[in-house]
């Protein structure tokens, strides 16, 4: 270990921006060092050896280079029963995100707002969110069918505990001193809901929303992989079926990078709604 | 006369799910719904005695319990010594911890087909899952728990002239364990609530298959009794791996 | 001061942060010779920033300075010397996970005392602070200044020659600070320790030290040295004797000007030296 204090900062790993500089020169070294531009190489050497692997050693019945998979995507875009299946995907998620947050804030606010029902109630809530979901899965199906309609509903129902315990908990860590001083300056209960407690809130809403969002894709995704009749998840499992990796791996990429893209955004908002909480 | 609140509280919670317990028995004892959708009090928890006293749940509960637990050897293991290893540099950090989040943020049972289709509709698959799954809030939370150890209790063990074993063994690993045992716990949980999930989706055994075979045979009293189960086990090891975790935090810094 | 009785040597140290032509590079210290007399107690006093906490760092081996030599009983320093050289944080550096005894036994086994020895030796150190019917408590459990004097329990174990210390009071109040600041001056006058130690105020300084080396403002320089010449140890009578506030009012003169341009440099203060009242104008 060496005795003194390091005293550059994360930018660069010494080591390995010395390796480069030596290859490429001292600038050009510096903006290949940066973190984003590493983790940038690694996903694109895992291409690589994806590429080189599987066109190798692989079994074409299991796995495909990316190069196939990129193939098979421009073909699923053009096969119209896909582009539909994701839709229909994507617009269940969207209406079961919607409901979620209309629902969870409501119910958030109904229970949080008041100390009692917080004590009593939520803990009841907290409860349900513990269960596992995933045992009613069957149940859901049966009662709502095997469309949209249970897909939403298992969607709604992961996705909205995390809204409503984080809507709890942004009224609930509202410091009584700021409630004082609104009310000692003549606002009516209307008021301090939507210009004190409102705003409060928003933040740990941000946060709620995006583990919502996270919630409400693996409960459509797991309906659709139970029930075989449309969406990413049964095409997922027929092309499986059918030994076509290229297509599943294709499919998967796409849900991925959605799934990421959608996370990343709420995590901006989440970050630049949360930016007064210091 | 005033009750005490916290007496009043639990009133209404047992209330709560008793005026629901009502009302499921309401809608079936006075035959408004279909028993065959939804089955009367009195008869799931008969299955469910049944099936508690005769241990007819085993054979289910076995093969989950063996996808579990190999299952969790591999994602802890390789979870802690991944996240380790990337904690060393600050860079490594800054490289792979967004990797890492983002597929974190990525809904991991989409990988079962393609798990299916290595491993077979057998346990493999399940454990694929479940490994996969209960991988990444593991190696995040080893990752933030030993790069945010507290400089200052480095440079204290330093100056004492504490060597590198030493420092790893008495500083490094007391300041990281509450965040990585976090992590654990949370690993733990998820890898077994998607193999149960795999079970329930696509599976030749084990609990979660057992209650979709039960309502496709339209066995509706004896699924209900085993999701009552799954949840009630569920629940347990949700207990014994919070209690370990908050025993294992008493002392954090 | 006879050189060859010199336990500390520094020679013409400076130290700057950051990498040669990086414009973010701080230059903390600049040119620094002293030389530290066994048994004596030295304080170092100046403006935020002045690299008085840096110069410790250096002379316990901690850092290695960018320029200029330390030597410790002859010897140069080129990292930690954990059997001469023992710290006191100014943060709590007490192992949470630990009760305040096992703290202590473990800096003995880091040091490479044997096992049968270090509870003794542990269990006497927090005698010598009047801590030992704490010793199986957490520091979680203890007030802050009873957490300093674990922290000095655990360096005074270690037994070493020098004892370094950074802000040891810089986090209590006043009034804690004030009995630790007496009951260290009874201790260390036992021990007959070499001790440096870094601090921001200035009575304390006086009241404590042998010398006191003022810093100037970044990059900083020992501007001067003040002796103070009175036996130890400190009775509580020295704080409020005219002696004291003489040195104390010499330290101020010298600080004064150092503190404003560094309150300048971080914007924290717009004119170098403070208008004149107004009052006849209204």
């Amino acid at each position: 270990m060496s005795t003194a204090i390091r005293t550059g900062g994360a930018r660069s790993a010494p080591a390995y921006r010395e390796i480069l500089a030596r290859l490429f020169g001292a600038r050009l070294a510096d903006k290949i060092a940066r973190p984003g531009a590493t983790r940038l190489i690694i996903v694109i050497g895992v291409f690589i050896l994806w590429e080189v692997g599987v066109t190798f050693f692989g079994d074409p019945l299991f796995v495909s280079p990316p190069s196939e998979v990129m193939e098979a995507f421009g073909g699923l875009v053009d096969d119209k029963a896909i582009v539909g299946a994701v839709t229909t995907t994507f617009w269940e998620v969207a209406v079961g995100f919607a409901m979620s947050v209309a629902s969870g804030v409501l119910i958030g606010l109904a229970v949080g707002l008041n100390i009692f029902t917080r004590r009593s109630i939520f803990p009841v809530i907290l409860l349900l969110y513990a269960t596992p979901q995933v045992v009613f899965l069957p149940l859901v199906i049966m009662y709502f069918g095997i469309g949209s309609a249970s897909k939403i509903a298992f969607g709604v129902s992961h996705g909205i505990f995390p809204i409503i315990v984080t809507v709890v908990a942004g009224v609930q860590n509202l410091s009584p001193v700021l409630l004082t001083s609104a009310r000692s300056m003549g606002a009516n209960r209307r008021q301090i809901l939507r210009w004190v407690v409102f705003p409060h809130m928003v933040p740990s809403l941000f946060t709620g929303m995006r583990l919502g969002m996270t919630g409400v894709l693996l409960g459509v995704l797991l309906a659709e992989l139970y029930v075989s009749s449309g969406g990413i998840g049964y095409y997922t499992r027929l092309y499986t079926d059918t030994f076509a990796p290229a297509k599943v791996f294709s499919l998967i990429l796409v849900l991925a990078t959605f799934a990421i893209l959608l996370n990343e955004l709420a995590r901006r908002a989440e970050f630049h709604f949360n930016r007064w909480r210091g | 006369m005033k009750l005490p609140q916290k007496l009043v509280q639990r009133a209404v919670q047992v209330g709560f799910l008793l005026s629901l317990l009502l009302a499921w028995h309401l809608l079936t004892a006075t035959g408004m719904v279909n028993p065959l959708i939804l089955p009367t009090v009195p008869s799931v928890w008969k299955e469910f005695t049944l099936l508690v006293a005769s241990g007819s749940y085993w054979p289910h509960l076995r093969i989950t319990l063996y996808e579990y637990f190999v299952a969790i050897s591999i994602a802890i293991p390789s979870g802690l010594v991944i996240g380790y290893l990337v904690s060393r540099s600050r860079y490594a950090i800054r490289v792979f911890d967004p990797l890492f989040s983002s597929l974190y943020a990525v809904p991991l049972i989409i990988l079962l087909p393609v798990y299916i289709l290595y491993f077979g509709l057998g346990p493999g698959s399940k454990m694929a899952v479940g490994a996969t799954i209960g991988f990444f809030p593991v190696v995040l939370n080893t990752i933030a728990g030993f790069g945010t150890v507290d400089p200052l209790y480095v440079t204290a063990a330093r100056s004492m002239g504490a060597t590198g074993t030493q420092m790893f063994r008495h500083v490094m690993v007391p300041a990281a364990f509450p965040v990585v045992l976090t992590g654990m716990r949370i690993g733990l949980i998820l890898a077994f609530l998607s193999i149960l999930g795999t079970e329930t989706i696509v599976s030749l055994s084990g609990l979660g298959h057992q209650i979709v075979t039960l309502g496709e045979l339209l066995k509706t009293s004896a699924m209900f009794a085993y999701i009552a189960f799954a949840i009630i086990f569920s629940f347990l090891l949700n207990w014994v791996v919070s209690t370990a975790e908050a025993k294992g935090r008493r002392h954090a810094p | 001061m006879n050189s060859r009785d010199a336990a500390i040597k520094i020679t013409d140290v400076s130290h700057a942060f950051g990498t040669e032509g990086d414009q973010r590079r701080v230059v903390a210290l600049e040119h620094s010779t002293l030389d530290v007399a066994r048994g004596e107690l030295l304080s170092l006093i100046g403006p935020s920033g002045c690299g008085k906490s840096t110069l410790l760092n250096i002379i316990g081996g901690l850092l290695s300075a960018s320029h200029g030599a330390v030597t410790i009983n002859g010897q140069p320093v080129r990292g930690p010397l954990p059997k001469s050289v023992a710290y006191v944080f100014q943060e709590n550096a007490l192992f949470p996970w630990r009760t305040v005894i096992q703290n202590i036994e473990l800096a003995l086994t880091f040091q490479g005392a044997q096992g049968k020895d270090r509870s003794r030796d542990a269990y006497e150190a927090l005698e010598a602070v009047g801590l030992a019917d704490f010793a199986d408590h957490y520091p979680s459990q203890l007030s802050g200044g009873m957490k300093q004097r674990c922290q000095l329990a655990r360096a005074l174990s270690l037994k070493t020659d020098i004892l370094l210390m950074d802000e040891p009071f810089g986090a209590l109040d006043e009034q804690t600070r004030m009995v630790l600041g007496e009951d260290l001056s009874v201790l260390l006058a036992r021990t007959g320790k070499t001790i440096v130690f870094v601090t921001h105020s200035l009575s304390e300084a006086v009241f404590l030290a042998d010398r006191v080396a003022v810093f100037t403002a970044r990059p900083g320089r020992i501007k001067k040295v003040i002796s103070v010449d009175e036996a130890h140890p400190r009775q509580p009578d020295f704080m409020t004797s005219p002696k004291l506030s003489a040195l104390r009012n010499e330290l101020y003169e010298l600080l004064h000007d150092e503190i404003r341009k560094t309150m300048i440099g971080t914007g924290e203060v717009v004119e170098s030296t403070p208008a004149p009242a107004r009052r006849a104008h209204r």
